[in-house]
């Protein structure tokens, strides 16, 4: 087509169009009314989770080798961040909602898709918008942390930034299904009830499906809540992370096919197809990625630095075939204690379960049940322990190689701390909610900067 | 496609830039549109006339790209504009909209002008000439239905759009406003701007516009100015509202 020539829309700006994306979030009710149920949510939690570990740490002074177990990650930041993952799943969604929801319902989305920005430039705008509102909603959490570093306690830059990374990705993916909601719902309630469906039907598939294995496991694994367990364990996947930027890419891009109100419901359907196609293909890419990272600072995903050195030379298939139904408490341990370890560092790892379909109650009959058997360069060993303590032994055997000697003086030393946490109360449900409502106040009644000229009289076209 | 025949000369094409070919828009088994066509000339007021549930809203909405056609185009010098790419030419105003209402009045208007690559001067200008000087300060919530028109209506002026479509411009304003911003389209339509407003206050419609398109039931019953109009009834004194009950 010829572009018209009276006329050529020029690229327009980015800057105004976030201005009004984020004018927008903070005019609403919505994040405001968040972060002041935010703060009783997150201080209670943190008071307790204070509380629990001053009650541990205080039992390691008398037994000192309680104090490795006692990390901050899983004391303070995980039941912290919790009570922030509840709200993000349930409020965030209202948040986000709001900067599409809006402008259907008033009609503003015939006026904004009539500007010179590019649809997908729409959308990635609120997106962004979304993204700012997320960190304004991570204030509560932020002075939870600071008072627990005020308190003298310990946070390891690498496991925090590491589970703030989850959440944040975790809140973009709320924020971008609640996107996709709003672009395709008349209003924000039909848009809310989509994302709630979503989000909360996650919880019951977490449930109803938990230590489920073969087809219902694989669907198990798609509970948005999974996503966040990895990163609360101090482990960097790149196949979690690449899965959830492509999902939430995925929400994103089905968001902007859907906004336009003038493109046929064909268009949109044919659009939707592909992308969903796309995402669908990339995720499968995504589960073939096996790379990960411990970043937890005790480096419990991981076997001891000696082991870790041994195994990754294990280059020759490594076969383990157990022999336990998935939800047996047994299969949890040797998962946690060494499956995914051995995943995580040998090159070439395979792992057949071969109860799959069967119960505990089916399976526990039979003579077999419970042995893991590990075979590697033609050899095999069987073993029913679920340590790794039996297991590498077992490995090295099998691949001839000797057992590391450990290396001295790598041990977590675990961070005890007794603190007097009642300081956080009035600061969670008091001072910070004060501060919270005087700022949404001050935000409602400021004036606008009015531009000077407009002082002066006159003015015709 | 568009036939030969259907193509205008150059001379048709200088003054009538936009050209609004067959365009039929069915809502399930409804059919809102049927084969509608007409042109808009430059720096003209069209006012697109019909009873309520005639289809002027969905015909407005069509040329500018917003809802989706069955069949039918939009050519803007001799070219077919398509859906997505209407933005580019025609600039379309809704009805009863009041944008980003928790925003203050001014920060919406810098907004547009910005987003347009607007001079704070033409901000200015455009303010003043519809009237807003006052409300600047107040949230669109705050605004009476006046203003929030006014409002629209700057908007509207703030883009660089040739064609302006408008759904109702003069809902809610007194018979003084009303002039005022009569004056205002001419002053601006004198430019070489284009109103297609659609409009339901036949007086008012009389009084402004210079071609009316009389539609009733989705269909094009009358395209012309009030002159032509007149002539196709055998009516040389009707007055519209004679004209619009003779043809719808």
């Amino acid at each position: 087509m010829r572009s018209p020539d009276v006329m050529t829309i020029r690229r327009a700006s980015r800057r105004p169009l976030m201005t009004k994306e984020v004018g927008e979030l903070l005019s609403g009710r919505a994040l405001w009314t968040m972060l002041l149920i935010l703060c009783p949510l997150v201080g209670f939690s943190f008071f307790q989770a204070v509380a629990l570990y001053g009650e541990a740490s205080a039992a390691a002074r008398d037994q000192p080798q309680l104090a490795t177990s006692l990390s901050p990650l899983d004391g303070i930041l995980v039941p912290t961040f919790g009570a922030f993952y509840v709200a993000v799943t349930l409020l965030f969604p209202f948040v986000a909602i709001r900067a599409l929801g809006r402008e259907k319902e008033t009609g503003a989305l015939k006026l904004l898709v009539q500007l010179p920005y590019p649809i997908p430039t729409l959308v990635a705008a609120k997106l962004a918008a979304v993204t700012a509102a997320w960190l304004v909603t991570l204030i509560p959490t932020a002075s939870a942390l600071l008072l627990w570093l005020s308190f003298g306690g310990h946070l390891n830059a690498l496991e925090t930034s590491s589970l703030l990374f989850g959440h944040l990705l975790y809140g973009l993916l709320i924020g971008a299904i609640a996107l996709f909601a709003a672009a395709i719902s008349d209003n924000s309630a039909t848009a809310a009830i989509v994302t709630l469906a979503l989000t909360i039907g996650s919880w019951v598939l977490d449930f109803a499906l938990a230590g489920q294995s073969g087809v219902l496991g694989w669907v198990s694994r798609l509970s948005l809540t999974q996503a966040l367990r990895t990163f609360e364990q101090g482990l960097l996947s790149a196949a979690l992370v690449l899965g959830m930027c492509v999902a939430i890419a995925g929400f994103v891009t089905l968001a902007a096919i859907w906004l336009h109100p003038g493109t046929s419901l064909d268009k949109k359907f044919a659009r939707t197809i592909l992308c969903v196609g796309i995402a669908g293909a990339l995720l499968a890419i995504a589960t073939q990625l096996r790379k990960s990272s411990d970043v937890s600072e005790d480096k419990r995903n991981s076997f001891p630095v000696a082991d870790q050195r041994a195994l990754a030379g294990l280059n020759e298939p490594l076969i383990i075939t157990v022999h336990l139904a998935p939800e047996d408490p047994r299969y949890v341990d040797l998962q946690r204690n060494v499956l995914s370890k051995l995943e995580r560092i040998v090159p070439n790892v395979t792992i057949r379960l071969v109860t799959i379909g069967q119960s505990v109650i089916r399976s526990a009959g039979e003579v077999s049940y419970g042995e893991i058997e590990y075979s590697y360069g033609g050899r095999s060993a069987k073993s029913r322990s679920t340590s790794h303590r039996e297991a590498l032994p077992l490995l090295y055997g099998l691949a001839g190689i000797p057992a590391p000697t450990p290396q001295p003086g790598a041990d977590y030393p675990g961070y005890p701390l007794v603190a007097d946490g009642w300081i956080a109360l009035p600061w969670f449900f008091v001072a910070l909610p004060l501060l919270i409502a005087v700022a949404w106040w001050w935000w409602n009644r400021r004036a606008p900067h009015i531009p000077a000229q407009f002082a002066k009289n006159g003015g015709q076209l | 496609m568009v036939a030969d025949s259907d193509r205008p000369s150059a001379d048709q094409e200088a003054t009538a830039p936009l050209r609004v070919v067959g365009i039929t828009k069915w809502y399930g088994e409804q059919r809102a549109l049927a084969d509608v066509s007409f042109d808009i000339r430059r720096g003209e007021i069209l006012g697109l006339i019909g009873p309520n549930g005639s289809g002027k809203t969905t015909l407005l909405e069509t040329v500018a790209g917003l809802l989706p056609v069955n069949a039918g185009s939009v050519l803007w010098q001799r070219s077919s504009v398509p859906q997505h790419r209407r933005r580019e030419v025609v600039f379309y105003l809704p009805d009863g909209v009041r944008p980003w209402d928790g925003q203050h009045v001014i920060r919406v208007l810098e907004f547009f002008a910005f987003a347009f690559g607007r001079q704070p001067a033409e901000l200015d200008e455009v303010a003043r000439s519809v009237g807003l000087e006052e409300v600047l300060g107040k949230r669109v919530s705050a605004l009476s239905k006046g203003y929030a028109r006014r409002l629209m209506l700057a908007l509207a002026l703030l883009t660089p759009h040739p064609v302006l479509l408008m759904d109702e411009p003069f809902d809610g304003f007194d018979i003084r406003q009303t002039r005022e911003i009569m004056n205002l389209m001419r002053r601006v339509g004198a430019q070489g701007r284009t109103f297609t407003i659609a409009i339901h206050q036949l007086a008012d419609a009389e009084r402004v516009c210079d071609r009316f398109i009389l539609l009733a039931y989705g269909r094009v019953c009358g395209v012309g100015s009030l002159d032509d109009l007149r002539t196709s009834i055998n009516q040389p004194t009707a007055r519209l509202e004679d004209v619009f009950l003779a043809l719808t």
